[in-house]
């Protein structure tokens, strides 16, 4: 769906970012320092650049100062407000303090590519076209008419794919504040998604965890 | 009513010497006046005792034809002329008297000054020719006149020279207290949180002796605040340090716990992130480990026995060999028999720890050197080095070199601030010398006072 960079001296948190991101359809590219960063970032066009402030060779600051207009969320170890402001002000779009949740992290980065990159937004999968743009749904050509909140359901599964969300997740994701139901309340717009779209093979029940996309 | 230290000076001062200047004036003014009325009585004593003695020798002189009363009028009229009254008594009454008012005789000898008509005169009672009462008075007016003008000059005088003082002794004053105002600026300058001022030390006075002891203060506190804020500030960095090194398996651990329950892929790759939870909880493990051994031996005091540290060189290059042999370094171990005190698990541990550092800085190939000779211990690489700036920081719990490199290799950051807790512990120093390219030499100087 979208280029990224990964700018990140730990190995196994590198992987970690790069894994998860995958999963939900991104293109990842790694680098380890911040000078590579800095290079990569250059050199080739990413929609999107993971860049983590404690970098050797050169902070990840001193990247973003160098850096083009390429959209940045930063990864901190330090929750220090000062340095999170200084992040922001630099330029950054957002910003992800360690530990994170990986939930947390495929949230973040979508809301930035939605706020900065242009081109046409549309999905498909098992027959299904998403048009998350126009808020329209096809399945095999002819248009299914979906409430509001079916919709959001189906755009957190599809942001979300390959990834398990709770139902605790999914009503802070499409019910948010209004919400007044139970866990039974999520099952049911479930059922009804699954119905109307003919997805019950992909949209699966994990045990004792949530629903999944799987695509 | 709060008043300034040089207003109160300036106030007593001058109330002070006015009041000595002008009862100085009026003591001076008034004698001059005692004086100078004695001086008139005398002459006018003098003057009477003539009077009386021409009256005598004409009243000798007259003849019967002659009544004493026509002498006498001729005296009374003669010196009424020039301001000197006369007056004659015969029995108590007056005969013939210049006076316009009627005068009383008294008692020979009396000399005073009385008011006759409001004006003053010197009046002198006394007798002539035996057998006439004599009474003189003269015009004493114009010395009151003269000590009235007198003290009219000194009191205009004494006004100027008042004024003038005021004046004189206000700016001296000021200029006096100038230091004291200076110091007492500097001294809210610095209460205001700016250290970076100092007093005026000029001069040669009591002031610039307190500004100088005022600046000595001054720098102290400044030492020690500057000493307490680098204080906090390490302790500060220790703690970003200790944070972070935590936070990050953390964040690994979690991370892919969540992956292996969240994520729609195969066995292996599930196996693969439990393979790395393993890893990383190891990791958490090693620095919780290394953070209590620190903490242990700074709470802990050592048991001390004869260590044959040749052995414990011996073993540690022995321990290492395998880890150093697949990088194709050598460690020679060059001491002779050589005791000291200390406990050999952790001296063990602390050559351990100097020797795998040593380990990490080499290139493949180097070579390793533990030697023992006149209470120094060295453990000495030919590897990377390091800078000046690095050396200071090596021994801070958590401070890396290199920090992508040395995590790596699986350090946790804590080997050297643990090296010199032993160190310590055993009253021993640790000394550093490095030179970038060249390699690190690391010596542990044994104390002779606290070893054997």
């Amino acid at each position: 769906m979208a280029k990224l960079l990964i700018a990140e001296d730990e190995e196994q948190i590198n992987d970690l970012v790069k894994k998860n991101l995958c999963l939900v359809g991104h293109e990842c590219t790694q680098v380890f320092d911040g000078g590579a960063a800095l290079d990569a970032a250059l050199t080739e066009h990413f929609d999107l650049l993971i860049l983590d402030v404690m970098l050797p060779g050169m902070s990840g600051f001193e990247v973003i100062k160098q850096l083009g207009d390429t959209p940045v969320i930063f990864v901190t170890a330090k929750n220090a407000l000062s340095d999170r402001i200084k992040g922001l002000r630099l330029g950054a779009d957002d910003y992800i303090v360690k530990p994170f949740e990986i939930l947390e992290l495929v949230e973040r980065v979508d809301a930035v590519l939605r706020r900065t990159k242009s081109t046409a937004h549309s999905f498909e999968f098992s027959g299904v076209t998403v048009d998350l743009d126009g808020k329209r749904v096809y399945r095999d050509g002819s248009e299914v008419i979906l409430t509001p909140k079916e919709f959001a359901l189906l755009e957190a599964f599809i942001t979300n794919r390959n990834l398990a969300l709770s139902r605790d997740r999914l009503i802070y994701l499409v019910w948010t504040y209004d919400f007044d139901g139970d866990n039974r309340t999520v099952d049911i717009h479930v059922q009804r998604l699954r119905r109307k779209l003919g997805i019950e093979s992909v949209l699966k029940t994990v045990y004792k965890t949530g629903y999944r996309l799987e695509v | 009513m709060k008043m300034r230290f040089w207003q109160k000076t300036y106030i007593l001062t001058l109330t002070l010497f006015l009041a000595c200047l002008y009862t100085g004036l009026f003591v001076l003014a008034y004698y001059t006046y005692e004086r100078s009325s004695e001086n008139t009585k005398n002459a006018c004593v003098a003057e009477q005792s003539y009077i009386v003695m021409s009256f005598e020798r004409d009243y000798e002189d007259i003849t019967d034809s002659y009544s004493p009363s026509i002498l006498m009028q001729s005296y009374v009229a003669h010196y009424g002329a020039r301001g000197i009254l006369l007056a004659f008594f015969e029995d108590g009454s007056a005969v013939c008297s210049g006076f316009k008012n009627t005068i009383v005789q008294e008692n020979s000898g009396i000399v005073k000054t009385l008011r006759i008509d409001g004006e003053k005169y010197v009046v002198i009672h006394g007798t002539a020719a035996d057998k006439y009462g004599f009474v003189y008075a003269r015009y004493a007016g114009d010395l009151d006149d003269e000590f009235r003008s007198l003290i009219i000059t000194y009191a205009l005088v004494a006004a100027g020279v008042s004024v003038l003082l005021a004046v004189i002794l206000l700016f001296i004053l000021k200029k006096l207290s100038l230091p004291l105002e200076k110091l007492k600026s500097t001294t809210e300058t610095i209460a205001g949180g700016d250290m970076t001022v100092a007093a005026d030390e000029t001069g040669n006075d009591e002031f610039s002796a307190l500004a100088k002891s005022f600046n000595k203060m001054v720098g102290k506190v400044r030492c020690q605040m500057n000493e307490l804020a680098d204080d906090a500030h390490l302790k500060q960095r220790l703690v970003d340090n200790m944070a972070h090194e935590m936070r990050t398996p953390l964040t690994s651990i979690r991370g892919y716990a969540e992956y292996i329950e969240k994520a729609a892929v195969p066995d292996e790759e599930k196996n693969d992130a439990a393979g790395r939870i393993v890893t990383e909880t190891d990791r958490l493990r090693k620095i919780s480990e290394k953070i209590l051994d620190t903490a242990f031996l700074r709470e802990t005091a050592i048991e001390r026995k004869k260590v044959d540290l040749c052995e414990v060189l011996q073993d540690t290059s022995e321990k290492l060999s395998q880890k150093a042999k697949a990088r194709g370094i050598t460690i020679t171990v060059n001491a002779a028999d050589s005791v000291v005190e200390g406990d050999v698990t952790l001296l063990s541990m602390l050559f351990c720890n100097l020797v795998e550092n040593a380990i990490k800085a080499c290139a493949d190939g180097g070579n390793i050197t533990l030697s023992y000779s006149g209470q120094t211990a060295c453990v000495a690489d030919d590897g990377k080095g390091m800078t000046p700036e690095q050396l200071t920081h090596i021994t801070e719990p958590f401070y890396r070199t290199d920090k992508s490199r040395s995590r790596v290799e699986g350090g946790a950051g804590l080997g050297l601030a643990l090296c010199s807790q032993i160190a310590d512990s055993h009253s021993a120093k640790l000394r550093f010398e490095s030179e970038v390219g060249k390699g690190t030499k690391v010596f542990i100087d044994f104390t002779t006072s606290q070893q054997l």
